[in-house]
């Protein structure tokens, strides 16, 4: 049963997909108990997968390997398997996509194309944290790209066109980037192996000894790949104009799913097969960490677009994801990825709530709202959770994360003798509360807004408020409980970081 | 026995007419005339190859490119008739909708 | 059976009213209410009897417990657990037994609300439960845990009217200001909080008290190390106790309802700070300089909090400013007593009697203070929702009208101002009389303290003089605009725990005699010897004789009638006039006072002519420069495109001519290549 499990968890959407493109005509209303189905199968996999998963083996499980294309230059897998890293990112993403297709239960605009859409987004992000071969691994994060392309593309806001070509080529453009790094990897390993084949496989090239001039070289091209994926500071520009832009759904996919999967890039590969780059490399993540946080919280300040604010505070704690990673010790690199699942569970909830302000309210600018606590009371706990959870309240998911980023940077500080850069990732939690704060004084206190017309203002549905009730529910649980998700990503990050401390 | 070059000059010249039609002709009919002749001077060469190296492969090609140029005559025909139906000219240079 | 072992159900008490009331609280009476408080009385129960059998000894100096929690790395284990002490316990006990007659208050006082009132509710709920898993925890990440739960609550409190307040629009949108406020001036010292806790967590490998308290543990690391870790934790303190200069949150949080005041200034908030402060002592007093910096910053609050109130007009503003003053002098007792021991610490003697008494001093006025200003507080609500104001200007003569209240907050004022036998003057004396204990010794640090002492002083006599000035003027005199509105006393749901109330406010202060003080010590067994932290082998023989011999006491006492008669000739007699102190409220004084030493202006000028134009700057350069890069790369990209598409222009015959010249080209290339090779 489990032998298939990852291709069937992996395809399970595919198939819906493509059952969710047929629903047309006057069998419109099924295509969202399609997405619903198809999107539940996934879900209730995975969770079979996390009871299964031996959390004591080290590396991948759940392996499944084929050869796929053979010749006498290559020799390419068809391989999957997840390790502690890839497992709560690939719970993340089935929750994230189910609960999606729950927020967008009421979609009337070409439902059917809609949700196939999301199911086949969901089937690239979820091979992006499956595959274990380099080749499988870009073809799915391109995969990834399309989909998401077409629902900015034909969702979007009124500069859909703008955002959506802006979105597709920037992230292109650095991928391909990161397909020459991958090429490098493989050419230059079968030729220090002396294969005469070239392997793109996750384990046969990270027990490779590249030299260190190569390695230095090749972590520039990878961290640039994934960089503009997560996005940090000065690559960052396509992600508030993507989101302002794109439906609800795909702004809680791309920022809940899809940024993660330059981190998760990052950690992967470039942590595991390049640890003396990620050495060479480690000031500068560093400092683009920092920059990232602090021009992140800083640029929320000055935004009068609720989404645009959102969005911006994204690239800010992406940098406190880098800024763990960067680390390169066994907490930091736990705790990033830690904050890459927990701000999954929290932004989801942020794009969510600016999206029902944007629909029932009828705009997002944060000056025409007040009083909607009055309105929308239900509204107004949600985004009171959602804003605190986001700011670090101790008792959720994002505390955990960024409380151990924090004090892992502190120990690397201390050890560098620079311990006073702390302050740097402090002011930001100021600043972040700072914004929150300040964006939830004036859109839900206050007096009722006399600016925009809220008579008819109606508070959250009933499937919006499930799929929110449901996030806010695991943001708790996992503030919590930690340990549910800590002690999968804490045995890989300790791995990597113990092959990164020698050197 | 006729010499080869014979073959061959008989060849380039067709070819060269060919050629210029393509090149030159407004009607889209005769462009696709000419687009034939140039074929058929390929065919030629085919054929002259054959013979002279006494190999029935060239024949063969010859055979399956007549096969394959009828198939394309008729895609093109049928492509020049519905432009002559949709805009009643089967002039070139007036078909011009999809440029810039 | 050991009540101990259910400890952990205090905090889930009020936990599982949170979420019922929550839910289900608009389906039952005064909209959960009644839930609020029973809660709140179980877990005054409970608390109650673990109390007894922590304070009897039974379980030796602490009782601990722990489950791990989080394993972050190779044997670093955070956990979650309970640390139960006498400090702890007392704070439980007190915390939730005023929480439930503030809450039974509450019945009464927010009766009107409507649908509001679960909202209410369901706060004070977590509230309570909050403070109780602050005291009870076991290590300083469970602390923060709760401790920012804490701060949350607060900002959901204060800004309980920030939308749809009962006075209109204006209010609410300075209600939801003031929350704002509290939330980030607190975060600031949280934040420090938080920097103190890498400090300690990368110093120690834990966090847990047991571990970080333990002598052997603290000898390994670094004097400097735990310094810097106890001035970030103190930072904390700072914020949430409104110490200078993170105080100004304090005085806006009166938007909120009254009973939020009361239950911030007496039971829960402000309080936290003072016992973090307590709690830290076994690393604070590693350091005889963070100890000074405590007091010091403690005596400068108690003083210049205590100006602020003295020409305020609105009641709940003039009981915030004191609650800030009185913090001042908890957090001054314990820099005092705490220097004394850092230096017994430093040199390896304990020190004892008299001289360890600071720690006492400053948790026993915590608790009284909780007493009589959840009095006053309650009584002030209870004023307000007789009249309908809050300026002091508009009352008077209420006595008549009010006489629950007006004696009861008579029996406040006179604990608060430190006159005999009130609660309030035991513990203050003994605040005054652990600073003087240090002053008396030789070098700057003696002469720091001897000015701290008197800054202690003048604030005793302006406590007493602001709290007479308030209650001459809300219930003595004539009869003001508002007073003549008044219907009459509030209903008994409000004032009985004004009564209750009132009785401790008046007798708390003779716990002292009883071996109180026996409770309020600490056993830390110190390189070479062990300290005994508080005012331990103090009988009450010697309680009194320490007090009615010192000549200290009796100038503490005569500074306080003093501040009363002071009151009384201005405010009741009369015959003085105030006006002629500060020119009519022209003088400049009374200008820098009314505006808060300008510090809300300093607050507002850092938000919004620093971080905001910098942030508008930063969105400026993302805008124009950054992205305006990458679309100046898009555009030449496009611009050149747009060029070079010009050589497609369409027809199919001009490409074919391209490639038939293409080929030739290529052809003669070859050709010559070939050539000029075979040359």
């Amino acid at each position: 049963m489990t032998d298939y499990l990852l291709s069937m968890i992996l395809f399970t959407p595919l198939v819906g997909a493509v059952i969710a493109l047929f629903m047309a005509g006057d069998k419109l209303k099924y295509a969202r108990w399609v997405a619903l189905v198809f999107s539940a199968i996934p879900l209730g996999l995975s969770l079979l997968l996390v009871a299964t998963f031996d959390n004591n083996i080290l590396g991948y499980q759940f392996l499944e390997q084929y050869t796929w294309i053979e010749t006498s230059l290559l020799h390419m897998q068809y391989m999957l398997g997840v390790d502690g890293l890839s497992l709560i990112m690939v719970l993340l993403t089935t929750i994230l996509v189910f609960l999606v297709v729950l927020f967008s239960w009421e979609e009337k605009e070409r439902p059917n194309f809609f949700f196939a859409l999301i199911l086949g987004m969901q089937t690239g992000l979820l091979g992006v944290f499956m595959a274990i071969d380099y080749f499988m691994f870009f073809i799915f994060w391109e995969v990834a790209l399309i989909p998401m392309y077409f629902l900015i593309n034909l969702w979007g806001g009124p500069r859909r066109h703008y955002a959506a070509i802006k979105f597709f080529i920037y992230t292109h453009v650095a991928s391909l980037v990161m397909l020459i790094g991958i090429f490098a990897l493989a050419f230059q390993a079968a030729s220090i192996e002396g294969w005469s084949q070239l392997s793109f496989a996750f384990t046969d090239i990270s027990g490779v000894a590249f030299s260190s001039g190569f390695q230095v070289l090749v972590f520039g091209l990878l961290f640039f790949g994934f960089a503009v994926k997560m996005p940090v500071v000065p690559f960052h520009t396509w992600l508030p104009d993507a989101h302002v832009e794109a439906p609800t759904a795909g702004s809680v996919l791309l920022a809940g799913v899809m940024l993660k999967m330059g981190s998760y890039g990052i950690i992967r590969i470039c942590l595991d097969v390049l640890p003396e780059g990620a050495v060479a490399w480690q000031i500068p993540m560093i400092i683009i960490a920092l920059v990232a946080i602090v021009y992140g919280a800083l640029a929320c300040i000055a935004q009068r677009d609720l989404k645009k604010m959102v969005a911006f505070s994204s690239i800010s704690h992406m940098g406190m994801v880098l800024l763990g990673i960067a680390t390169l010790s066994d907490i930091g690199i736990a705790a990033g990825a830690f904050q890459m699942f927990a701000h999954g569970l929290i932004t989801a909830v942020l794009f969510m709530v600016c999206g029902i302000v944007g629909h029932n309210v009828g705009t997002r600018q944060i000056p025409l709202l007040g009083g909607l606590a009055e309105k929308m009371p239900n509204y107004a706990a949600f985004m009171m959770f959602g804003f605190m959870a986001s700011l670090g309240l101790p008792g959720l998911v994002g505390f955990v994360a960024e409380f151990n980023i924090l004090a892992a940077f502190y120990n690397w500080g201390l050890a560098e003798g620079v311990a006073w850069v702390i302050v740097i990732g402090l002011a930001s939690l100021l600043l972040t509360a700072g914004y929150y704060l300040w964006a939830m004084q004036r859109s839900i206190f206050g007096p009722v807004t006399d600016k925009v017309d809220v008579s008819k203002v109606h508070d959250v549905s009933v499937y919006e408020g499930v799929s929110l009730a449901v996030l806010c529910g695991l943001i708790a649980l996992f503030g919590i409980f930690p340990a549910l998700a800590w002690d999968f990503v804490f045995p890989v990050a300790s791995g990597l970081a113990a092959v990164l401390g020698v050197i | 026995m006729i010499p080869i070059e014979m073959f061959l000059g008989l060849s380039a010249v067709l070819f060269a007419v060919g050629a210029y039609g393509v090149l030159t002709k407004k009607n889209g009919l005769v462009v696709l005339m000419c687009i034939e002749m140039m074929l058929n001077a390929a065919n030629i060469n085919f054929i002259a190859f054959a013979a002279f190296f006494n190999d029935v492969a060239g024949q063969i090609f010859v055979i399956m490119a007549i096969a394959v140029a009828a198939a394309e005559v008729a895609v093109g025909i049928a492509i020049l008739l519905n432009l002559y139906k949709t805009s009643g000219t089967t002039d070139l240079e007036e078909i011009n909708v999809l440029r810039w | 059976m050991n009540f101990v072992e259910f400890a952990w159900l205090i905090p889930l008490i009020p936990l599982a009213a949170f979420l019922f009331i929550g839910f289900f609280g608009d389906r039952t009476p005064e909209g959960g209410g009644y839930v609020a408080v029973g809660a709140a009385a179980l877990a005054f129960i409970l608390s109650a009897l673990v109390g007894y059998e922590i304070l009897s000894g039974t379980h030796g100096d602490y009782y601990y417990d722990s489950i791990p929690w989080l394993t972050i790395s190779n044997g670093v284990v955070l956990n979650f657990g309970l640390y139960l002490d006498n400090l702890a316990v007392l704070m439980m006990m007190f915390a939730s037994f005023i929480s439930m007659l503030i809450f039974i208050y509450s019945i009464g006082y927010m009766h009107d609300q409507g649908d509001r009132k679960k909202r209410y509710y369901t706060k004070v709920s977590l509230f309570l439960t909050a403070m109780l898993g602050l005291v009870m925890a076991s290590n300083f990440l469970q602390l923060f845990i709760f401790w920012e739960i804490v701060g949350l609550c607060s900002y959901l409190l204060i800004g309980f009217w920030g939308f749809r307040h009962p006075k209109g629009d204006k209010a609410s949108l300075a209600a939801a200001s003031a929350a704002k406020k509290a939330f980030l001036v607190t975060r600031m010292g949280d934040v420090a909080l938080l920097a103190g806790l890498f400090v300690l967590l990368n110093a120690f490998s834990s966090l847990d008290f047991v571990t970080l308290f333990d002598p052997a543990n603290i000898a390994l690391v670094d004097k400097s190390t735990l310094a810097l870790g106890s001035l970030l934790i103190f930072g904390g303190v700072i914020g949430k106790s409104a110490q200078f200069p993170l105080h100004d949150w304090l005085p806006d949080a009166m938007e909120g309802p009254t009973t939020v005041s009361a239950l911030i200034h007496a039971a829960t908030m402000v309080k936290a700070g003072v016992y973090l402060t307590a709690r830290s002592f076994p690393i604070f007093v590693q350091s005889t300089d963070v100890m000074l910096f405590i007091a010091i910053i403690g005596g400068v609050t108690a003083f210049y909090a205590a100006t602020m109130a003295l020409n305020n007009m609105n009641i709940k503003r003039v009981l915030a400013y004191s609650t800030l003053s009185q913090l001042g002098f908890m957090i001054l007792a314990l820099g005092a007593g705490g220097y004394l021991i850092a230096m017994g610490v430093a040199d390896g003697t304990p020190i004892t009697g008299s001289k360890a008494f600071g720690y006492t001093a400053g948790v026993f006025h915590m608790m009284n203070h909780a007493f009589f200003k959840a009095l006053l507080f309650l009584g002030a609500g209870s004023v307000i929702h007789a009249v309908g104001t809050e300026d002091m200007r508009q009352m008077g003569g209420l006595r008549k009208r009010m006489s629950v209240t007006s004696i009861t907050m008579l029996i406040g004022t006179l604990s608060i101002a430190g006159i005999p036998v009130f609660a309030g003057f035991w513990s203050k004396d003994f605040v005054l009389e652990a600073v003087m204990v240090v002053a008396e010794g030789s070098g700057v640090a003696a002469a720091i303290f001897l000015l701290l002492y008197i800054l202690a002083l003048a604030t005793a006599f302006m406590t007493a003089f602001y709290m007479f000035r308030l209650w001459y003027m809300t219930f003595g005199g004539e009869e003001g605009e508002a007073s003549k509105h008044c219907h009459g006393e509030s209903e008994k749901v409000m004032t009985y725990p004004l009564i209750v109330l009132s009785v401790f406010a008046a007798l708390s202060g003779f716990l002292i005699l009883f071996g109180f003080n026996q409770a309020l010590t600490f056993n830390w067994a110190g390189p070479g010897s062990d300290f005994v932290i508080g005012g331990g082998g103090y009988g009450m023989m010697d309680v009194l004789e320490k007090i009615f011999t010192s000549p200290f006491a009796y100038l503490a006492i005569v500074v306080a009638v003093a501040g009363f008669y002071a009151a009384y000739r201005m405010y009741n007699f009369k015959d003085v006039d105030p006006g002629r102190f500060n020119k009519d409220g022209e003088s400049a004084m009374y200008q820098l006072l009314q505006k808060r030493y300008f510090f809300p202006q300093f607050y507002d000028a850092i938000a919004l002519k620093l971080t905001y134009p910098v942030a508008l700057a930063v969105e400026q350069v993302d805008r124009k420069a950054v992205d305006g890069t990458v679309d100046g790369i898009a555009n030449s990209l496009t611009g050149g495109s747009q060029m070079l598409r010009r050589i497609q222009n369409g027809f199919v015959q001009t490409y074919a001519a391209y490639v038939l010249g293409g080929l030739l080209l290529l052809f003669v290339a070859i050709y010559m290549i070939g050539y000029i090779g075979g040359l």
